[in-house]
């Protein structure tokens, strides 16, 4: 990040932050098609060509709506909690590498906002603060079915944390940096398998399958998708901490939701796919088709499986994820120590 | 001001540390009072870190790291007890809380 | 004024700022948020003093974890309108403010006159970025020379654990033996969120009689019987299940029911 001037770092954040926000924009397009397609009917197509505008037309509607506020609701936490959730979404995404370096005017800019020496971690902090913007919402609205909902989400939320953040210890013990840019360029070697000859690349999916799904199963349930999404869902406690928001307010948190959706996705496809590492030619463009192998994941998740109950999803963050979790990071320092990642 | 100082870090430990104390002394809500506690305590590890800072040494950051852990596990059990007192006198009011005096 | 400098004065004020808004805070909803804004800077200002690392964990554990647990207990406790706000001593107030004031004029002329004492220690930047960066000089320097402290931290963090759990059980698990066994509550009546309370003793099934039919609810002691038992029924319970009458007239909570 020293090697170039601030402002060429906030330009690329820009880029990237208006990036992020048409495909979240876009995201919902597809996810309500692709759920359609698998439900046997079409989806949205009145909206222009394939029902392309129907994001536009969404936020018209939402943006039109009369913005409420109950009557007992404390004004400035209610308007404070849904920014809090959608601010720290698209934050995460400025330690995403997209590439390497690109010369454009004869100077040379990184393909990421910042390269900090801890980018896993702010990420991790990030998602901690977005708590805040769930416990703040339900308790502002006055209402107990949000509080409630809002304090379950919470202890969903900082529960299935814990696993995501052991998970990625596995990574750290072998790629020895917390850095998404290093962690990038070690998975860029090809490694020879067992001296067969036979070339696969050096990403950490091959050295850490266990972390893989431990880590997918919990950003699932991190952004209370289906089939973790029983504090938000319509029919549980009147759809939870966002009850009483509405109109612009709900969409908040609705785009935090899509928008932290995207940024997981581009994270597991760095950390364990090789994000931009492809077969012929490294770019952004595979970093963006294994994100999008992820989001359509979710969707897929979102339309086949049935909702986890309250203490089902609370047993599978502390008695299955959380003990897998620790014995992939106990495996992972033995392989480490004993054969210094040379098992292929 | 001119350059930074370890002087800057200090004066910012010592305003949080006064006015965390300054929680704890007045105010009545024992929750209160228990984050004005925390307030104390990151005051504290500002001058740690400032401190290592200033001298180059890695041994501020060490002990910050080690009381951030010792609060969570401090933070626990006070909650707990908040928990356990309200569910007994009713009350979060710490001037309330007088069996062992009276 | 340097940009280091600009940038420490905006974070410091605005963690001073919020550090007086906790303990000023009518409402301790308020206070929590304040302290978390606090903790944000402090952050913030840990990655200025080139301790990156620990304002990583700073913020995952002191605002993601120890603050939610203060902010689920503030929501969880029912808390009234304490009379410290209510015009109680403002003597108090006052002498605090002026106390708070005097001191931190010392400790500002103390911090101010210092002489640094001991020798700097090798960690400056370029030793720092020569051995890979903040975490891992941390990592070597804690597991080499700290690995016993870390062992106690986990242990007291164990403890705290249990201590929790003990402390937090609630009280009535002893009287759980003394023949309560289930209870059903309706609430599709007003007043159904109030938990009703068994009485102690009572035999299994018992044919509920309209006069003691307690505003629309049927007490059971067993869940065998709940199904042998109509709970809308209004008048008797007859012996073979499925043969009860439907009331007539209006339904479970009017006027005319009880």
């Amino acid at each position: 990040m020293s090697d170039q001037p601030l402002w060429i770092s906030f330009v690329v954040g820009f880029i990237v932050l208006n990036v992020l926000l048409i495909g979240m924009a876009y995201m919902t397009w597809a996810e309500r098609k692709v759920m359609a397609y698998m439900q046997d009917r079409i989806g949205p197509n009145r909206t222009g060509p394939f029902g392309l505008l129907q994001p536009i037309a969404d936020a018209v509607k939402l943006i039109g709506k009369e913005d409420l506020i109950p009557k007992f609701a404390d004004k400035r936490i209610f308007v404070i909690a849904p920014l809090v959730s959608f601010v720290t979404a698209p934050l995460a995404g400025l330690v995403i590498p997209f590439g390497d370096q690109v010369t454009i005017a004869g100077r040379q800019i990184n393909l990421y906002a910042t390269d900090i020496n801890i980018a896993v971690l702010y990420v991790l902090a990030l998602s901690s603060i977005g708590v805040y913007g769930i416990i703040l919402g339900g308790y502002a609205s006055a209402n107990r079915y949000s509080l409630l909902g809002a304090l379950r989400s919470a202890a969903q939320v900082v529960s299935y944390e814990i696993a995501l953040g052991l998970s990625l210890v596995g990574v750290f013990i072998i790629s020895g940096s917390l850095s998404l840019v290093d962690i990038l360029n070690q998975q860029r070697q090809t490694l020879d398998l067992f001296g067969t000859g036979l070339q696969i690349p050096n990403w950490f999916i091959f050295y850490q399958p266990l972390a893989f799904v431990i880590f997918l199963i919990a950003a699932v349930a991190e952004t209370n998708r289906l089939p973790f999404d029983l504090p938000e869902a319509e029919t549980e406690l009147i759809s939870g901490f966002h009850t009483e928001y509405s109109g612009f307010r709900f969409s908040f948190y609705f785009l935090a939701e899509y928008i932290s959706m995207i940024v997981i996705s581009l994270f597991a496809a760095t950390l364990f796919l090789g994000g931009t590492d492809g077969p012929i030619a490294d770019g952004a463009w595979w970093l963006i088709l294994k994100a999008m192998i992820f989001l359509f994941f979710y969707i897929w998740l979102r339309t086949t499986l049935p909702r986890f109950r309250y203490d089902q999803l609370m047993g599978i963050a502390w008695k299955v994820l959380l003990p897998l979790a620790l014995l992939n990071i106990v495996v992972t320092g033995f392989v480490r120590l004993a054969f210094n990642n040379q098992l292929w | 001001m001119g350059e930074l100082t370890a002087t800057h870090f200090l004066l910012l430990s010592a305003a949080l540390f006064i006015t965390g104390m300054m929680g704890v002394l007045t105010r009545r809500n024992v929750l209160v009072i228990f984050m004005s506690v925390e307030l104390m305590v990151n005051a504290v590890n500002v001058s740690f870190v400032g401190f290592a800072w200033e001298q180059n040494s890695m041994i501020g950051q060490t002990f910050a790291l080690f009381v951030i852990g010792i609060a969570a596990a401090e933070a626990v059990l006070g909650l707990g007890i908040v928990m356990a007192l309200s569910r007994r006198a009713d009350t979060v009011d710490v001037a309330e809380v007088t069996e062992l005096r009276d | 004024m340097t940009p280091e400098v600009l940038v420490f004065d905006i974070l410091a004020v605005i963690a001073i700022i919020a550090g007086i808004g906790v303990v000023v805070s009518r409402n301790p909803v308020h206070s929590a948020v304040a302290l978390v804004v606090t903790f944000v800077n402090l952050a913030g200002i840990f990655v200025m003093l080139r301790a990156e690392f620990l304002a990583a964990v700073q913020i995952i554990v002191y605002t993601g974890a120890i603050l939610v647990l203060v902010l689920f207990v503030i929501m969880l406790v029912d808390m009234d309108d304490l009379p410290e706000f209510h015009g109680g001593a403002p003597l108090q107030r006052l002498s605090a403010i002026v106390i708070g004031l005097i001191l931190l004029g010392e400790v500002a002329a103390a911090v101010v006159t210092r002489t640094v004492v001991g020798q700097p220690g090798p960690w400056n930047e370029e030793t720092i970025a020569a051995a890979g960066g903040n975490v891992q000089v941390l990592g070597q320097f804690l597991y080499s020379g700290y690995v016993l402290p870390i062992q106690a931290v986990a242990i007291v963090l164990l403890v705290g654990t249990i201590g929790a759990l003990v402390m937090a059980r609630p009280d009535e698990i002893t009287t759980r033996t003394r023949g309560r066994t289930t209870g059903t509550i309706s609430l599709g009546h007003s007043r159904g969120a109030d938990l009703v309370a068994l009485p102690s003793g009572a035999p299994t099934a018992r044919v509920i009689h309209r006069e003691d039919m307690r505003d629309g609810l049927v007490m059971v002691t067993s869940a065998d019987a709940y199904t042998e038992q109509a709970a809308w029924a209004g008048t008797d319970v007859p012996s073979e299940p499925g043969a009860a009458e439907y009331p007539t007239g209006a339904g479970i909570g009017s006027e005319e029911n009880r």
